[in-house]
């Protein structure tokens, strides 16, 4: 291959081209990962390229109007409901992953370590993350409830609040957050922990033969060795947060606007916000990939196994 | 638990208990069921096969009914006493929709966006007919429904089908805001009349928790979510002070930015001020509301008209029927009773070849004898005016005969193409207000821009 390529050194172009499909058992090869890739297209591809096309027309549930350019977008950043759902979800994803890293980081850590009845803590810590979200949300909100919520008389009890958490938007938002921190932080401590297990023992030996510190085997030992899994850990919560629906929808209905049911309401509920809707949907997907692209070059996320 | 069922409660969020499996199906219930399934299919081919016509063998005309799930089955009793009594000439075949109000909205507008697919008759929910009629999805019925038959309707669910001068439902059963009160309680204070307005509702409160020891924490529970029940409850609370949301008669003069309809929102607002409802009131829905009540936690509540039988369950009720009483809402001061409105009604699809079959079941379904006969079966409250004076429906449901100015004085929400989103800026603004978050005069005034805009952006 490396000499085909040297001869056709000046069309670099036709010449790989010439290369790939000249080569009957290439070709051969191409026409069978054609049809997958198709599959790929129409599954993956139509739907985005479809979305990103109606959002620049004049779109509502009845049909598809003129050509209105990127008008849904500007009227999509003045629209309040949506900058209130940027809003909850920035801080939702970046406040949420903060804790569920620290905290996942200090169960794997535990964890990790060799003690009795590893498996059984091993077991329970993964409980609250397999509820299904709707569930937890449902559940956890009858709990801040007024009537039988026993946080909600707690913290009244103390004198924390003196209000429901349920009517009010910023305790409704920290309390959204505290679920996800709940639910999610055993899942990423099982990334984390699967991380730790691949760093081999001896380099802790060697270290501690050469007088380090725990802190300093923590911080030039544990934590390099760990930034794969790290790296795969945030980007997996990040775009799960970024995403985020279910929770706010089940814990708070309307109360609790994230982009997500934004879209719902925009392309389900409303007759005029169809557009608009489609509009903040194409935008989740853009900002998801540019989150991860930034974990990728940015933070120079390995995105295979290879060297 | 009937009165659960298919949905009266008038909001987009709840409707009832659903599940179609409420009464056991014997063999016999699911052949027919599936013979229907088959005749729907065959139905749907033939539409398929240009035209459809409406004929299915032997010229039997079939049509298909859309409806939420009919949890006590009395909806398929009436759809089989339809089928006998007109054998060989119509034939009724019933589909089932999702029991959410919302969402079976949504699958309508889906469908009928691609030609209506195989419904020739909805039975859908009061706050429909304008934003189905606007696109020209159901047909107008003012020739078939002329002016004389309407008269013996109801006024309120009438009113709810009218829109641009034409009618385009027949109105099937209908529900009303009431007021529950725990006349045990009010008595011991010395109150045997329900309170005609909302200054008396607050003094019987106040004269309740000083004078009765273990008075319920709450004094008045109603729905103040941020959802469609709570628009029913902010609308009442204008309504009764004199407001509007749009003039009389038009469908895109917003006019909600009043002296009145700040006082009216003030006056819910004042319940939480002042301590007669909790604050937590700003995230009930119904079912917080009723459980208050039905635990004994509440002195007065605002609900439908389903509340009422739930009483009578003593696994689920701590309180008895003879403690409850039943009565309008009350008025504000110099005004009148409003209650909200909700209810079902027939559309037509507007493509249907089949509307003659589908309209002769409207026909039928609204007759006397057969909204009685539902009325007995499910509690459903009739449309009809003459059945309020049956003795024998006024014994099967006894809110009938309590709060019969209820139903009487119904409002219907506003009547616009784009209520779906006048509904979601309502029941945000309305939380709002209800909450403190801003006064009722920002509210009001914050609706008239949101609205308008609506109205414009629609033209």
């Amino acid at each position: 291959m490396t000499t085909a390529r040297g001869q056709s050194g000046q069309k670099k172009g036709r010449g790989l081209l010439r290369e790939e499909f000249g080569n009957p058992e290439r070709r051969t090869a191409y026409y069978m990962i054609l049809p997958a890739l198709l599959i790929i297209l129409i599954v993956a591809f139509f739907p985005i390229a479809y979305s990103v096309y109606l959002s620049l027309f004049q779109a509502n549930i009845n049909g598809v109007g003129q050509f209105v350019g990127l008008e849904n977008y500007v009227e999509m950043f003045q629209n309040d409901a949506f900058l209130r759902g940027l809003n909850n979800t920035v801080i939702f994803t970046v406040v949420s992953v903060f804790f569920e890293f620290i905290i996942g980081l200090g169960i794997a850590l535990a964890i990790n370590r060799a003690f009795r009845g590893r498996g059984l803590v091993r077991a329970a810590v993964l409980v609250p993350w397999a509820f299904p979200t709707v569930i937890s949300a449902v559940m956890w909100r009858l709990m801040f409830q007024d009537q039988v919520g026993v946080i909600n008389y707690v913290a009244n009890a103390i004198g924390i609040i003196s209000e429901p958490i349920l009517s009010d938007r910023t305790l409704l938002l920290i309390a959204a957050i505290g679920v996800d921190v709940w639910k999610t932080t055993p899942f990423m401590a099982l990334l984390l922990l699967a991380g730790l297990q691949t760093i081999p023992g001896d380099v802790y030996e060697a270290a501690r033969v050469d007088g380090a510190s725990v802190m300093q085997r923590f911080f030039r030992i544990t934590l390099p060795l760990l930034k794969p899994a790290i790296l795969v850990a945030l980007l997996f919560r990040t775009l799960d947060s970024w995403r985020v629906y279910d929770l706010f929808w089940g814990m708070a209905g309307r109360e609790l606007e994230s982009l997500s049911t934004f879209v719902y309401t925009g392309v389900r509920i409303s007759q005029l916000q169809f557009s608009v809707g489609n509009a903040a949907a194409v935008f989740i997907f853009i900002t998801a990939f540019l989150i991860a692209i930034f974990f990728i070059k940015v933070l120079g996320m390995q995105t295979s196994t290879e060297e | 638990m009937a009165e659960r069922s298919e949905g009266t409660r008038g909001d987009t969020t709840s409707v009832g208990a659903p599940g179609f499996g409420g009464r056991g199906m014997n063999r016999r219930d699911f052949l027919k069921l599936a013979g229907a399934g088959l005749a729907g299919a065959s139905l749907l081919g033939v539409a398929g096969c240009g035209g459809g016509g409406g004929g299915g063998e032997g010229g039997v005309q079939e049509f298909t009914f859309s409806f939420g799930p009919d949890s006590s089955g009395s909806l398929q009793a009436l759809v089989d006493r339809f089928n006998q009594q007109f054998e060989g000439q119509y034939r009724a075949n019933y589909r089932e929709m999702p029991a959410d109000t919302g969402q079976y909205f949504d699958q309508i507008r889906t469908e009928f966006q691609g030609g209506g697919g195989d419904i020739d008759l909805i039975g859908g929910d009061v706050i429909w007919p304008a934003q189905l009629a606007a696109p020209g999805y159901i047909a107008d019925l003012s020739d078939r429904f002329p002016e004389e038959e309407r008269a013996n309707f109801l006024e309120g669910p009438i009113e709810s089908n009218t829109f641009e001068g034409a009618v385009y439902g027949v109105p099937w059963f209908t529900d009303a805001g009431m007021l529950y009160r725990r006349v045990d309680l009010l008595e011991q204070a010395g109150f045997t009349e329900p309170p005609a307005t909302w200054d008396e509702l607050k003094e019987q409160v106040r004269a309740v928790q000083e004078q009765v020891p273990d008075a319920p924490r709450y004094g008045f529970v109603f729905q103040g979510s941020n959802y469609e029940g709570a628009v029913v409850n902010g609308l009442e609370y204008i309504y009764s002070a004199g407001g509007r949301v749009l003039a009389e008669g038009s469908s895109d003069e917003v006019v909600i930015d009043s002296p009145e309809s700040a006082e009216g929102l003030s006056i819910e607002r004042s319940m939480v001020e002042e301590g007669i409802a909790p604050q937590a009131v700003a995230n009930f829905t119904e079912t917080e509301s009723q459980e208050a009540f039905l635990q004994g936690d509440a002195i007065f509540c605002r609900n439908w008209p389903y509340l009422y039988a739930l009483t009578t369950d003593p696994e689920g009720s701590q309180i008895t029927p003879e403690q409850v009483g039943v009565s309008a809402l009350p008025a504000a001061e110099g005004g009148e009773s409003v209650s909200g409105l909700g209810g079902w009604n027939f559309y037509l699809n507007a493509n249907s070849e089949n509307q003659d079959a589908a309209y002769e079941f409207v026909r039928f379904a609204t007759s006397a004898e057969q909204q009685k006969q539902r009325a007995l079966d499910g509690s459903f409250l009739p449309t009809l005016k003459e059945l309020y004076e049956d003795q024998e429906i006024l014994d099967a449901v006894p809110v009938i005969a309590l709060a019969p100015e209820a139903l009487e004085r119904t409002q219907p929400r506003p009547i616009s193409p784009y209520y779906s989103d006048m509904s979601l800026r309502m029941a945000e603004q309305f939380n709002n207000n209800l909450t403190g978050n801003q006064t009722p005069e920002e509210t009001v005034a914050t609706l008239q821009e949101q609205l308008t805009e609506i109205v414009q952006q629609a033209q």
